[in-house]
């Protein structure tokens, strides 16, 4: 049986009702083999509390990517965190979810509210550990994960919400994983499981939380391969080349730019047409052509997608412009960011006339950058990204 | 009579979408929808001066402010 897995991560934080900052601070992380999620969630909130929780993540993370002990990694922190001049403490709660091999899991928290796994949808409870380390309790756990499995990190602000309203201590976390367990769809992306908890938080809060409210998800998927080929290539004497290569790779394709899609219709001996519908977008339209699953016009539209990518990373969108777009940058943009595991870009290096043209606001060189922008943004989001150039 | 505006990227930075709008909007206002066909195309390979329209073959390159009156002169006047 094929046993490949990719983990799926994605997040949102909600800020506390007033404040400009979020004191609540994620980051995803990888080395070779392990992929590292960390929530921080600074005391307080506002300006001191994001200063807090931004060093105590980048800490973890950056120690965590480095191989570093548990031990040294609460002894940096603890040195390191600027002290409350009110409270007289320097303090942030935390967890470290690390994966290793896309299998071995191992969660790292101090003072956050309990991570929550489902396991084919439901609760899965699991033991933790306790230990002191600096005099601070520190629990952890160890176990192996199965593909399915999604990872809940949340900052306290959810287990809250509803906090004097509805409930009068906040709905807490069984209620927190009532609603996963109800909501749980196998397919549905990190991301938007994130999303639609955090909305159910903001309702329980009547639109204004009173506190940050963070939610960060990591998911072991199977791998889904998404192509995109962009450019005719350097020379006609090519184009061959890199046809066979984009259309003998497994998965879905997406072919960019109107004379890459010319090459590709002759090469499937398909009709290409275009469509005269901008789908409340200022992008081109959609292009169709039978044997590729989206074709679209070229650098405005993955000018479009990058931006979406930069969205998608900030975690601070409820409703992405992206996210139910008809046009064709966000719909690219939802197979790359939530259906793609791997992705591989197929770049034909011909110098297009057009971009050259000073009138317009592409210039040399631009398809380049943007691809190149591009796959470090996916690949921060954890894909596997190839870039091949003909 | 079959209109086609191209989508290509460069067009589309020097307005064809004002021209598909402008163009829809004036074919209906005239009751056109049976005698001109409009539709998209790609780049006919004439970029950077305009947005291209072919008429019934022949390429036209047009600025997206003559849109109403290049419709009055080549699509209005022949099509009825």
């Amino acid at each position: 049986m094929n046993d490949e897995r990719f983990i799926d991560t994605g997040y949102i934080s909600l800020l506390k009702h007033g404040e400009q900052l979020c004191g609540d601070r994620v980051i995803f992380t990888s080395n070779e083999n392990t992929r590292i999620g960390v929530l921080a969630d600074g005391l307080g909130s506002g300006v001191k509390a994001n200063i807090l929780a931004t060093l105590t993540a980048q800490i973890l993370a950056t120690m965590s990517v480095g191989g570093m002990s548990v031990e040294d990694c609460v002894n940096t922190v603890v040195r390191s965190l600027p002290e409350c001049s009110v409270r007289r403490i320097a303090y942030s709660t935390f967890t470290i979810i690390k994966i290793r091999d896309q299998r071995y899991v191992e969660l790292t928290r101090f003072d956050n509210p309990h991570t929550i796994v489902l396991r084919d949808g439901k609760n899965h409870e699991f033991e933790y550990r306790s230990r002191l380390i600096d005099g601070k309790p520190i629990y952890e756990s160890r176990f192996e994960a199965q593909v399915g499995d999604v990872f809940v990190v949340i900052s306290d602000g959810v287990n809250f919400a509803g906090l004097g309203g509805a409930y009068p201590f906040g709905w807490g976390r069984d209620n927190v994983i009532r609603f996963l367990e109800a909501h749980y769809d196998p397919e549905m992306p990190a991301r938007r499981i994130a999303c639609t908890l955090a909305e159910e938080c903001l309702r329980l809060y009547e639109g204004m939380p009173g506190d940050d409210t963070t939610i960060a998800v990591m998911r072991l998927a199977r791998p889904h391969t998404v192509n995109l080929m962009i450019g005719p290539p350097s020379s006609a004497d090519l184009d061959g080349t890199m046809l066979n290569a984009f259309f003998a790779q497994p998965g879905e394709r997406i072919v960019c730019g109107g004379s890459t899609n010319k090459l590709a219709a002759r090469y499937l001996g398909k009709e290409l047409t275009a469509s005269l519908d901008y789908c409340d977008s200022d992008l081109p339209p959609m292009y169709h052509l039978e044997g590729v699953d989206l074709s679209t016009e070229g650098a405005l539209t993955i000018s479009r997608v990058l931006e979406y990518a930069g969205e998608y990373l900030s975690g601070t969108q409820l409703h992405p412009r992206w996210e139910h777009g008809r046009d064709g940058a966000a719909q690219i943009a939802r197979r790359l960011f939530e259906k793609a595991t791997d992705v591989n870009f197929f770049v034909g290096c011909a110098m297009n006339p057009a971009h050259q043209n000073p009138k317009l606001s592409l210039a040399f060189g631009a398809k380049f950058q943007l691809i190149d922008k591009l796959s470090k943004r996916l690949e921060e989001m954890g894909k596997r990204v190839t870039v091949r150039f003909f | 009579m079959k209109v086609t505006i191209c989508v290509g990227s460069t067009c589309h930075l020097l307005g064809s979408r004002t021209v598909v709008d402008r163009f829809k909007a004036l074919v209906e206002e005239h009751h056109l929808t049976d005698k001109v066909e409009l539709s998209g195309k790609f780049c006919m390979g004439k970029c950077g001066e305009g947005v291209c329209v072919t008429i019934d073959g022949v390429t036209h390159v047009i600025q997206k402010d003559q849109a109403d009156e290049f419709f009055e002169r080549e699509i209005l006047a022949k099509a009825v």
